[in-house]
């Protein structure tokens, strides 16, 4: 039943999709908010980008409207102006009335002040060299006119209206023609911006929609594709915790199974009369108390590693002498070497330093390696404990490495992997009918983890395994906020 | 203590009853007051900014006024710019410069245009403010203003090296009648 369950999970999860679907189970299990942060991101830059494309979109508009449309608007006024200033100075003409002469005239001077103004920005908004050389021509041609209309304004207002016409046509239409040709030139090289610019916005427009375009498209497909995985990675967590969950009851329900009907079929014969002798009796009593035996440590296993799974679990954490650990564990392991008369070789470096960690959590792992010891070791009946001070490979600074070997059977390379998984039993070992959980490696892997050291194994088939469990060297800081436990007993072969 | 934040009492009581009584017969800003200086009931005679003369004599000023006299120094054509009849500072002119009254100026002209001996009549305008466009516009004119109509747009001319701001200054205009 659970090989079935495990054969269907792992067809779940075979194919090509495979590695994704543990790329996103593990997302799940550890957030799926991260895929979901993710996509908040893509959305943030790609609202940027498009927040962007819209500004530059938005500078060259307003470039064409205040280069062209503004600079044409200025030349019309301009022209405007100038004509007002030839216009007025000929209404001075058409009255003798000197005081409307006045005024004509101030009206002549106003509009060319304007003119004047108008010349000064376009001298200073002028960037191109073309443009500058125009608005200094039409500057300098501009002042030439003004003194002729000076001198005309004059001869008017003297009452020489003949000496003013005479004086308009000989100076005043050359110079005024020459500025009337010179804003015709600025306004044209304006007509040239404009139209270059509007080609410019048109393809900076045409650009921006197609990028917007592929913008959103991708947003859109990025975003249903995180929706997608996110399901997927749900449904899939769902799947496997409800797998999980069907296995652990099966497993737990054959495991108790076998002593259970063990023990029913010794109480049948018992109440069948089928047990007579005293010898009998003897034996059927050892048969229950074996298999009664076989079911607390299955139910006990199986607290201690829900325990090791809870999160809030406590552990009494302070500094302990490694001697003391595997002291502790031979001790509660003795029964079981003496029962099965192994040799057990223990080897301890002297001057070890103390690690950090729960005495009975740890004192439990060591005990579940060496029950393995025991359990797979075949005909050998060795098995050896050692204990050394080594370079942490995954971090800085040292760790006590604490080995329990075995010549036994060894593990399979391809199961190698699985072996830490809960309730996980290799072919090979159901095949030779040795019994076990399945949680004896995992309940010591996660205790190895919880006291921030890990558990490793290297074995080879029909040779032997030896696991090693990993633990950081306690540092003077840790040891100087707690007391060390008292030294035990060294450790003996046993 | 009581007796401390009586006298700040009368004190500032005091403060606000000055200010209140300044404010109440302060003058009226929008009516400004009349100018005190003597100096700006005078008559200034003007040219135009582009004509080189600084002084004339109260002769020269006659003849050229009187159309007796037609061009400057400069070759520029002299254009009289007076203001209308009836105006304080045209009667200054007739009488303290051309020794005549209205009638006479203007048969003056009449018969000077008649036979030639005049060129150009006067230019007559209304009001001080054309005169001092009309003289800014035109190289050669000349013309006269009160001191308090004067910008920097017209030249004042001295009449026998006296400036209308100096003593003894011969052109006296009364004050302008409030309208």
């Amino acid at each position: 039943m659970v090989r079935q369950n495990q054969r269907a999970i792992r067809r779940t999860l075979a194919g090509p999709a495979a590695l994704l679907d543990r790329v996103l189970a593990l997302a799940s299990r550890y957030s799926s908010s991260l895929l979901l942060l993710m996509v908040f991101l893509v959305v943030i830059v790609v609202g940027l980008l498009v927040i962007r494309d819209l500004h530059t979109t938005n500078v060259e508009a307003q470039k064409m409207y205040a280069g062209s449309v503004l600079g044409l608007h200025r030349i019309g006024e301009l022209q405007y102006q100038t004509q007002e200033t030839r216009r007025s100075t000929f209404y001075a003409l058409t009255t003798n009335d000197s005081n409307l002469q006045v005024e004509y005239a101030d009206q002549s001077r106003e509009a060319d002040r304007r003119v004047n103004e108008g010349i000064v920005e376009y001298v200073r908004q002028a960037r191109m060299p073309h443009e500058i050389e125009l608005g200094k021509r039409l500057q300098r041609d501009w002042t030439a006119y003004l003194s002729v209309r000076n001198e005309v304004l004059a001869s008017i207002l003297e009452g020489s209206t003949k000496d003013a016409v005479t004086l308009d046509l000989s100076g005043g239409v050359p110079s005024f023609e020459r500025v009337r040709q010179d804003l015709e030139e600025i306004k044209r090289l304006y007509d040239e911006q404009a139209s270059e610019r509007l080609t410019n916005v048109v393809a900076a427009s045409r650009r921006f929609a197609i990028r917007l375009i592929g913008v959103l498209a991708f947003t859109l497909l990025f975003a249903s594709a995180s929706v997608w995985a996110i399901q997927r990675s749900k449904m899939l967590g769902a799947i496997q915790l409800a797998a999980l969950q069907m296995e652990f009851v099966a497993s737990v329900s054959h495991e108790l199974r076998t002593p259970l009907a063990v023990i029913s079929s010794a109480a049948d014969n018992i109440v069948d009369g089928l047990v007579r002798g005293k010898e009998d009796l003897n034996r059927y009593g050892s048969v229950l108390r074996n298999q009664s035996r076989q079911m607390t440590e299955l139910v006990d296993q199986i607290l201690l590693f829900a325990s090791t799974k809870d999160r809030n679990s406590r552990y009494l954490i302070r500094p302990l002498q490694v001697s003391q650990i595997i002291q502790s564990a031979l001790n509660n392991t003795a029964e079981l070497v003496h029962e099965t008369s192994f040799l057990v070789e223990s080897h301890i470096e002297p001057d070890l330093p103390c690690i950090m960690g729960d005495l009975s959590a740890l004192s439990q792992c060591l005990q579940n390696l060496i029950v393995n010891a025991v359990k797979y070791s075949g005909a050998s009946r060795w098995l050896g404990i050692s204990a050394r001070l080594g370079d942490s490979a995954d971090r800085a600074g040292q760790e006590i490495q604490i080995a329990v070997q075995d010549r036994g059977l060894g593990i399979d390379r391809a199961d190698t992997p699985h072996i830490f998984e809960p309730f996980y039993r290799s072919a090979a070992v159901t095949a030779a009918q040795i019994h076990g959980t399945g949680l004896g490696l995992p309940l010591a892997k996660s205790i190895a983890e919880a006291m921030g050291g890990r558990l490793s194994v290297v074995s080879e088939l029909s040779v032997g395994s030896v696991f090693t469990l990993h633990l950081p060297a306690a540092k003077v800081q840790e040891l100087g906020t707690a007391a060390v436990s008292p030294e035990p007993h060294s450790a003996t072969d046993i | 203590m009581p007796r401390l934040a009586g006298l700040l009492f009368i004190l500032a009581s005091a403060v606000f009853s000055i200010a209140a009584l300044s404010y109440a017969f302060a003058p009226d800003p929008g009516r400004l007051p009349e100018p005190q200086n003597a100096s700006e009931q005078n008559l200034a005679i003007v040219v135009n900014v582009s004509n080189p003369i600084s002084n004339l004599s109260m002769s020269e000023l006659r003849k050229i006024f009187l159309g007796e006299r037609s061009h400057w120094p400069n070759g520029r054509r002299i254009t009289l710019v007076m203001m209308e009849a009836g105006q304080p500072e045209r009667a200054v002119v007739l009488r303290d410069i051309c020794q005549m009254n209205e009638t006479d100026f203007n048969n003056h002209f009449l018969h000077g245009v008649f036979t030639g001996e005049v060129l150009v009549s006067p230019k007559t305008l209304a009001t001080p403010v054309g005169v001092r466009k009309f003289i800014f516009n035109v190289p050669g004119a000349i013309g006269y203003l009160r001191v308090s109509d004067l910008d920097s747009t017209v030249s004042v001319v001295r009449i026998d090296e006296r400036g209308p701001e100096d003593k003894g200054y011969k052109l006296h205009v009364p004050p302008r009648s409030p309208k």
